[in-house]
């Protein structure tokens, strides 16, 4: 059996409470040991910034809404060749790359679990197919109910068990690992050519609000005893003035689950815009931050804009019309029957524009404002705010106030009198950014318990090792030492055996996928509801008996978390 | 200079030559025998393709001339970034040539594949015989197509002739096929026979279809009709296309005769 010792390393793992230590880990069997037999094979890391693998929480990197990003956007594979290599095929690709692009490049950043941020539960058979070749990470997927029609008619009749059951019973089906809500009602009504002014605007046709939906999903999700909260996309992404709505969405959230958060706000940097227009569009991130403050049931994650090309993807159809407009490029605009929709543009974020500037100054602030690290994670909503591959610069802007000013004098000249940051000097250090990137993302995903995001006894070995030394480096100063440092780990170790080195793969990482089975009395198997097989018969475009993945779709190493229900 | 390359026969002829490394500048600074081409997927040395007459001497890029002999239509991106000089092609050549081209000559005395003189920037190409699609195009999915320069065909285009057109000039002396000019944003495309569905959301530049545009589209206004006397024609005048927010083009067609 394979054996592995990392000696010297520096480590943090926040969710062990380990601050920065030199000390040795151990790794028998793919997972972490007490100790090791001398036989076993040594990596010394000389001291280097050593913490647990990576963890992305809220990513768009498998699914067909992806795959037609790539389609539209042919252009976007003449940047970042890379020839075939032993263990590695050839790829390209920036903001859309092919898939083993994106698995090589997390990879080298030392992610090793990664979440795409919404599949579409008709369409889950794509996204378990690109998980397959995600070769280097392990996948999970959050499933959209935020058009799903037995949800909102459940919601309508006011039967918490049965939107309880029609989630359960989703999931499974499609091998899903949360509830993902985009725009809750809002996709419908597009639909129909409209959109949800705000929490509290009725949905046509079904007689509820998008607070009545996100309320009853909070519930349904503690009903089933799901690992992760309701990852929450809240309507009105990107309208000037809408941090009202995200205020009110995050104060009516109840506290009802004391192991993590009850609610995950996803890329909340797009839904905290003040004024009433374009004209007078400025930061509200410090209300937004005030109320995360207040209320440690919710975890947020930034949605960090960098500028540059980059592909928008998202559920939110009608805001993706309404970017195209800005825009007038491509645009895509997709339906999922009774689920959900997407749409995709290209867009460029420049630095010359006061829009995407403040819109940049808005996630650095929404980090930085946040008291506890635990609550804001490091993310992009990638390629949304930016490719991932911008990750190490955003970690050397929370790092540097320096570099932060550097960047500031370079955007437009009005910015400043439309955001905070220039006033804001906070230095985040490593162990705030191992929470950001790994510790928090794995303890919202509710994933530590199987052994993600930490180096504790018996967890998966997966760990980075960062060419940075502590005592040589002073982030502040060192800014571009920081960004080299952590874009490429010297190593990158999925349970047990080094993936990545220097960037490059060296064998198949023996992926998993993790779904979620909510354990179900017959009494609310909606397989037996009539009605609910109704609707496929009446509506689906396919069969009730066609409709779950078959394990063939599946990674055949995947982790199935069965969770016993109040059903 | 004057290097003259001649394609010795080959055993399987259908398998493409990337040929990017044909350029006045790779034989200016490169010795020959360091010039590589690619055939499918082997690199190979250029005089095993070639045979390579080199004479004379070239202090610039502009002195140089290159010639190429015998049927070359397996051969692609010859004269990618090209900034001077010249090259002649005395019979066909493959897709991609004069990719980028920033300045210099292409002379291709038979017919030319597709993508000819994509996203050029200067330089003038001509090209004797026919050419296939995309012509004076941008790369697929880009929003800008050439920038410069001038593509003469004395005979045939295919389809989308100057797709994403961003500036300078093609002129066609026989017709093209479908969907000439479509996205065109600035720059002058001619052409003296017919067209079908001439400059689809067109943005901008002008169109000149001197034989019969056939099937303009609904989105197109027209304002008025003029006698061209450099073309001896009376032309229809038309705006658009109305399908675009921005519909500052200028497609001018010749009558038609309305059954």
């Amino acid at each position: 059996m394979s054996e592995l010792l990392i000696k010297n390393a520096y480590v943090i793992d926040p969710i062990n409470d380990i601050k920065g230590e030199i000390m040795d880990i151990a790794i028998k069997d793919r997972m972490i040991a007490d100790s090791v037999s001398d036989s076993a094979e040594v990596i010394d890391a000389k001291g280097c910034l050593t913490l647990p693998g990576g963890v992305d929480s809220h990513t768009h990197i498998c699914g067909t809404k992806v795959n037609f990003g790539r389609y539209m956007s042919p252009e976007d594979m003449r940047a970042g060749r890379g020839r075939a290599q032993p263990h590695m095929y050839p790829v390209s690709g920036y903001s859309v790359p092919t898939v083993y692009a994106n698995t090589y490049r997390y990879s080298a950043l030392g992610y090793t679990t990664v979440l795409e941020g919404a599949m579409a539960p008709l369409e889950a058979r794509h996204t378990h197919e690109e998980f397959f070749c995600t070769s280097l990470q392990d996948t999970m997927a959050n499933t959209l109910f935020d058009g799903n029609w037995s949800v909102m008619e459940a919601v309508s009749d006011k039967d918490l068990k049965r939107v309880a059951a029609v989630v359960g019973w989703t999931l499974a089906a499609v091998k899903g690992f949360a509830v993902k809500v985009t725009n809750p009602g809002g996709t419908e009504m597009w639909g129909w050519g409209k959109d949800v002014g705000c929490i509290h605007q009725k949905i046509d046709h079904f007689g509820i609000t998008p607070a009545e939906i996100i309320e009853y999903l909070i519930r349904a999700n503690e009903l089933l005893n799901l690992p992760h909260s309701v990852h929450l996309h809240c309507n009105n992404l990107g309208k000037p003035g809408n941090y009202k709505c995200t205020l009110e969405t995050m104060q009516r959230t109840p506290n009802l689950n004391d192991k993590r958060q009850t609610l995950y706000m996803t890329h909340v940097q797009f839904h905290s815009y003040g004024g009433t227009k374009w004209g007078d569009f400025c930061s509200k991130a410090d209300d937004i931050a005030w109320m995360l403050n207040r209320k440690p049931q919710i975890a947020i994650d930034m949605g960090q804009v960098m500028f540059g090309k980059t592909t928008t993807m998202t559920a939110d159809g009608p805001m993706e019309f309404n970017l195209y407009r800005l825009y007038n490029n491509k645009w895509s605009n997709h339906d999922v029957e009774l689920e959900t929709g997407s749409g995709i543009i290209p867009v460029f974020y420049s630095r010359k524009n006061l829009v995407n500037s403040v819109m940049w100054s808005i996630g650095l602030e929404l980090a930085l404002m946040t008291k506890n690290p635990w609550q804001c994670m490091l993310a992009t909503d990638n390629p949304n705010g930016a490719p991932f591959v911008k990750y190490p610069e955003i970690i050397a802007l929370l790092m540097s106030s320096r570099y932060r000013d550097e960047e500031f004098a370079k955007i437009h000249p009005d910015t400043g009198k439309r955001v905070h940051l220039p006033s804001l000097d906070r230095e985040m250090d490593f162990y705030e950014i191992a929470v950001m990137t790994r510790a928090a993302q794995a303890k919202a995903l509710g994933i530590t318990d199987i052994g993600k995001g930490h180096l504790g006894e018996g967890a998966y070995g997966d760990v980075a090792i960062y060419p940075i030394k502590n005592n040589d480096i002073d982030p502040s100063r060192d800014y571009s030492k920081i960004i080299e440092g952590f874009s490429l780990t010297d190593y990158t170790i999925k349970s047990g055996r080094v993936i990545s080195r220097h960037g490059n793969c060296l064998l198949n990482g023996n992926n998993r996928t993790i779904w979620v089975k909510p354990k179900i009395s017959e009494e609310y198997n909606m397989s037996n509801d009539p009605e609910f097989v109704k609707k496929f018969e009446r509506y689906y475009s396919v069969s009730m008996e066609n409709y779950p993945v078959e394990e063939e779709y599946m990674n055949k190493r995947n982790i199935c978390i069965e969770t016993e229900t109040g059903l | 200079m004057k290097i003259e390359l001649s394609i010795k026969p080959r055993e399987k002829p259908f398998i493409p030559i990337e040929a990017e490394s044909i350029t006045p500048a790779s034989f200016l600074e490169k010795m020959t025998e360091d010039i590589t081409v690619w055939s499918g997927n082997r690199e190979k040395k250029l005089t095993e393709i070639f045979d390579v007459k080199k004479s004379g001497n070239a202090d610039s890029q502009k002195d140089v001339e290159i010639i190429l002999n015998g049927d070359c239509s397996a051969v692609k991106r010859v004269g990618e970034y090209m900034k001077d000089g010249k090259i002649s092609i005395m019979g066909n050549i493959g897709m991609h040539c004069g990719n980028f081209m920033s300045g210099g000559l292409i002379e291709i005395n038979g017919d030319s594949d597709s993508w000819l003189g994509r996203e050029m920037t200067g330089g003038e190409i001509i090209c004797k015989g026919n050419t296939g699609d995309y012509c004076g195009s941008g790369y697929r999915g880009e929003k800008t197509g050439i920038k410069g320069g001038k593509i003469t065909i004395m005979k045939d285009a295919g389809d989308y002739l100057g797709e994403s057109m961003a500036g300078g000039e093609i002129i066609v002396n026989g017709s093209s096929g479908n969907m000439p000019g479509s996205e065109m944003q600035k720059g002058t495309i001619t052409i003296y026979k017919d067209a079908v569905l001439p400059c689809p959301n067109m943005r901008g530049g002008i169109c000149y279809v001197l034989g019969e545009a056939k099937e303009i589209l609904p989105t197109f206004k027209q304002t008025g009709s003029i006698y061209n006397s450099d073309h001896k024609r009376e032309l229809n005048i038309y705006e658009g296309d109305y399908a675009n927010r921005s519909h500052k083009g200028k497609l001018f067609a010749g009558k038609t005769n309305k059954k």
